[in-house]
């Protein structure tokens, strides 16, 4: 039985389920307030994150399964703040597609809730729980323009590739149980190292747990999903998409890397490891160049940056780890305010988000184009962008631990990857307006979106400290 | 008189200014001229302010504005400082943006507002790159420089500006992303010897010459980091053979651009060899300088041979950038007390010659709409003041003793004599050529038989052109007939560099 103080420590994500409930009542039995769906979902995610800061941690909870520390806490407050980002943007987005429906928003608080359990568990049970509760809503949420031919796409190949990875997960985690006698990190961590080493099963086991992780984070070789699903999803469901699972596989990721200490378990996982994510990075950057949509190019670069972030994930350690939260915030604000700019720069959703349409928006729009600028230079690694920031942390980790190759990968990937983010900025200032000038809508909702990211990739990017202390004291717990 | 931060007021102040203007509407563009001309002066008088207060005796570093903690974690802090060496730069610096902003005037006649921020948030980045004291903010302000440099070239520039952007913006990354990597190496190495975690050029300084020198080039990290840095620099410079940037971003870059393209944004590569590469890394320098050096020398001779050839002014100035940038890599690479204060005045002298030239240049760009030599011929008579102005600024570049380029070149060619004389002679043998492609270029445009009818109504140039220049030539006489003035504050500095 729970006891009081583990739904207590739950309430946040408590608070998301029952407000997602209630909104789906709201469609079947009251119509009308239907149109105050979003503002009832901000309003919601607002309590969860008070309800977060405001708790104390207890740590474990739910007999050990559940660690609601410091991490948690950090990845939970990541991505309400994606969520409420996302949802923000989504209002005058569904209006302007005649796709108001209250499923949207409940379907997005259910897949955070999972998102959040994941960030949670430290034990494989629940782990496989909040995958599967993150994860079936998005199969959803992307077809969920069901008239348009790519969304459908979109939906059925994200739910097929996410299959997949579930059976990787399911299985791997009965292998480890079979060869551990446990699902829980810790003690599984205490048996490899008591062992002295893995055998073939547990070898076999991580290795399908770890590439369902990496098909959720779209890194090599489990990436071929993304740029279509990104490509035809809704844009504010592209958004979230592109980051909130991402957060809670790589801290995930990051739970196995520190409890059962990889890096000095097995002398194949630095290998391993690395060869991902500089396959990611150099193949995310290269393929990145050649695209025309602005969505598919995100997406290839989002394959590229799970690169540089897997790097942190291999260092692990207080340096790594941090590293790897302070990257996640940094990414979040700078994906999605990209995918803001995306949602009001382009005709319609069936319309290709075509790199070329943005030309001379530069001068027209100055508060979005500005915004995208932003984005793109702060992905691109330049300072004084929190997306340089968050680059540092990692190669400054990568070279402490010795792994300098990792870091001098990364920079030359940086270096590939301002092709296309500057191509975007060209785009924008240097091409002149076309003689038939698009009909962009327009957004305040959306536009203010957009700002906020951006101000906060400057000023985050400009004074790095106070996320980074968190980061840091939340790497803290995990390296403990 | 003493201003407290006066440092951080000079560097900070253009992007609190580019703030400001980012709120005036665009259709003020009047407003914004003026204001970027106000804003650009004061800067002007505030780093002159920092000049008087400068005490030439101290070798170190001073009017410190810090260190202030920045980021704790790591050691990283804000913490401005000047000495004898970056003074003199950042006095050339603030000079030549009201010259750019008057040099703009009529040339930039689109999105006036955006070329005024870029222009502001460019000095900032530059000031910064010059008074910093901790890696971690000089590698934030070094990277600050190339937005709005890449903006300059790609929305002001010529025909092919996107290329030489994307080519610029490309070129100098590559150089400066293996710079961060060795950035982060020493600071861990600082911390392997210390137990500290600093990014303080002051931490650098001691732990730099410990780096291990190794047997062979890879298995030693003082040449490895010598390396990564020397990148980065000799592209900024940029030495021979990573100079093919250089003519494509000059060619096709804003009039204005090319003046801090060349008078400021290259110095940056030489500061950083004196400052980095030298200082903190002296037993690879004394191993690649002979590479240096012949490096230099290619570049002052290769420099000098493509300039005779070419058929475009501009092009003609973006190749003699080249050629002296040699020199002052010559007077670095030789390493003498009177070859290093000569290197230092010489990146001063050929800010104020180039950035003059490219003004020029420009000034008659906007007239004739060509930079074809041959497209003029004999107009001497036609346009009497800008020939005079043209005349002086031309022999301040070939060297003429009396102007500032004699002194330069003088003590780079001294001091380095004694050691190698062999670089010298080649060197002297460069400004000969100097010489030659400059004054038939002088001879084809002002002085051959009048060739052109539509050269006939010429207008020669106006009071804001002339005010744009005049301060460019007061200097330039100045430093020729006075050198003085300029190397008596740097010498304390240049000795403690050098280690004397």
């Amino acid at each position: 039985m729970p006891t009081h103080s583990d739904l207590l420590a739950l309430l946040p994500e408590l608070v998301l389920t029952l407000s997602a409930a209630l909104l789906l009542l709201f469609e079947a039995f009251l119509p009308s307030l239907k149109r105050y769906a979003s503002e009832l979902s901000l309003l919601a995610i607002v309590g969860a994150a008070w309800a977060r800061l405001t708790l104390p941690l207890p740590g474990a909870s739910w007999n050990g399964m559940l660690q609601i520390d410091a991490v948690a806490s950090f990845v939970d407050l990541y991505i309400l703040a994606a969520m409420f980002l996302t949802i923000w943007m989504a209002g005058p987005f569904l209006r302007r597609n005649h796709a108001e429906h209250s499923e949207f928003y409940a379907l997005l608080m259910l897949a955070a809730v999972g998102a959040m359990i994941m960030a949670c568990s430290t034990d494989l049970l629940p782990l496989f729980l909040g995958l599967e509760l993150l994860s079936i809503p998005l199969y959803v949420l992307n077809a969920f323009f069901r008239r348009v031919p790519v969304s459908l796409e979109a939906g059925l190949k994200y739910f097929i590739v996410g299959a997949f990875a579930a059976a990787f997960m399911a299985y791997g985690i009965a292998l480890l149980y079979g060869a551990t006698g446990t699902t829980d990190l810790v003690n599984m961590g205490r048996v490899l190292s008591a062992a002295g080493g893995i055998s073939p099963w547990v070898a076999v086991g991580l290795s399908m747990v770890i590439g369902a992780l990496a098909f959720k984070l779209a890194i090599f070789p489990f990436h071929g999903w993304a740029p279509d699903v990104y490509q035809g999803g809704p844009t504010p469901v592209t958004a979230f998409l592109s980051v909130v699972p991402k957060g809670a596989a790589l801290v995930v990721l990051l739970r196995l890397a520190q409890g059962l200490d990889l890096l000095r378990l097995d002398s194949h996982w630095v290998w391993a490891a690395g060869i991902m994510a500089v396959a990611s990075q150099t193949l995310g950057n290269i393929v990145a160049i050649v695209q025309r949509d602005i969505k598919r190019m995100l997406a290839y670069s989002g394959i590229a940056h799970m690169g540089y972030a897997l790097v942190g994930v291999i260092v692990a350690g207080t340096d790594g780890s941090s590293a790897v939260l302070f990257y996640l915030a940094a990414y979040t604000f700078m994906n999605i305010g990209a995918f803001a700019v995306v949602a009001l720069l382009s005709e319609g959703e069936s319309e290709a988000h075509v790199i070329s349409d943005l030309a001379g928006q530069g001068w027209k729009r100055p508060v979005l184009s500005l915004a995208l600028t932003v984005c793109m230079f702060s992905l691109a690694g330049v300072p004084p962008f929190v997306g340089f920031a968050a680059k540092f942390l990692v190669f400054r980790a990568a070279v402490n631990q010795g792994l300098i190759w990792l870091a001098i990968f990364g920079v030359l990937n940086s270096l590939i990857s301002a092709f296309y983010y500057l191509r975007v900025v060209y785009v924008l200032y240097m091409r002149p307006l076309p003689k038939r000038e698009p009909a962009y809508p327009r957004s305040r909702t959306i536009t203010a979106v957009a700002a906020v990211a951006a101000l906060a990739v400057v000023v985050v990017g400009i004074l790095p400290t106070p996320l980074l202390a968190a980061a840091r004291s939340a790497a803290g717990m995990l390296v403990r | 008189m003493h201003v407290p931060h006066l440092l951080s007021i000079v560097t900070l102040g253009p992007i609190a200014a580019a703030a400001v203007l980012a709120l005036i509407p665009e259709r003020l563009a009047r407003l914004h001229r003026w204001l970027a001309l106000i804003v650009s002066v004061v800067l002007f008088a505030a780093s002159c302010l920092i000049w008087v207060g400068f005490n030439p005796n101290l070798p170190g570093f001073q009017l410190d504005s810090g260190p202030i903690p920045w980021i704790p974690q790591f050691g990283i802090s804000y913490h401005l400082g000047v000495d004898g060496i970056s003074l003199l730069l950042v006095l050339l610096t603030t000079l030549l943006v009201p010259v750019v902003v008057l040099g703009s005037w009529r040339s930039v006649t689109e999105h006036v507002k955006g070329f005024h921020i870029c222009l502001l948030l460019l000095t900032a980045g530059m000031l910064g790159a010059f008074l910093s004291l901790d890696m971690f903010l000089f590698y934030v302000f070094w990277e600050l420089m190339l937005i709005p440099m890449y903006f300059i070239i790609g929305v002001w520039g010529g025909p092919r500006r996107i290329y030489a952007a994307v080519k610029f913006f490309i070129y100098t990354m590559v150089g400066s992303v293996l710079m961060l990597v060795a950035i982060l190496y020493v600071a861990w190495y600082h911390h392997q010897l210390t137990g500290v975690w600093s990014f303080a050029y002051a931490a650098f300084l001691k732990t730099g010459p410990q780096l291990a020198m190794g047997t062979s080039f890879f298995g030693s990290p003082q040449m490895l980091v010598f390396a990564a840095f020397g990148l980065a620099f000799a592209i900024k410079v940029p030495m021979f053979p990573f100079h093919t940037w250089l003519p494509d971003a000059h060619v096709e870059a804003p009039t204005g651009g090319s003046i801090i393209l060349a008078g400021v944004l290259l110095k940056l590569g030489t500061y950083g060899f004196l400052r980095f590469n030298r200082a903190l890394l002296p037993q690879a320098w004394e191993a690649f300088a002979p590479l240096l050096m012949v490096l230099a020398v290619i570049g002052i001779i290769y420099g000098a041979w493509v300039a005779l050839v070419q058929p475009d002014m501009k092009k003609l100035v973006a190749y003699s950038s080249v050629s002296h940038l040699g020199f002052v890599m010559l007077g670095l690479a030789a390493g003498t007390a009177a070859s290093t204060q000569g290197a230092i005045l010489q990146m001063v002298n050929h800010g104020l010659s180039t950035g003059a030239l490219f003004l020029l240049v420009g000034v008659i760009y906007e007239r004739r709409h060509t930079r074809m030599i041959a497209d003029y011929g004999g107009i001497a008579t036609v346009v009497p003041i800008f020939t005079g102005a043209f005349l002086l600024v031309t022999l301040s570049s070939i060297g003429l003793p009396g102007l500032n380029g004699f002194v330069g070149e003088f003590l780079i060619l001294a001091g380095a004599w004694q050691q190698h004389p062999v670089a010298v002679i080649l060197g002297a043998l460069g400004i000969v050529f100097g010489a030659v492609y400059m004054l038939w270029m002088v001879q084809r445009v002002f002085w051959n038989p009048f060739s052109h009818e539509e050269n006939r109504s010429l207008k020669d140039m106006n009071l804001r052109e002339v005010l744009a220049v005049a301060p460019l030539l007061v200097f330039i006489v100045w430093i020729g007939v006075h050198p003085t003035t300029f190397l008596s504050p740097m010498e304390a500095a240049v000795r403690l560099l050098l280690g004397h």
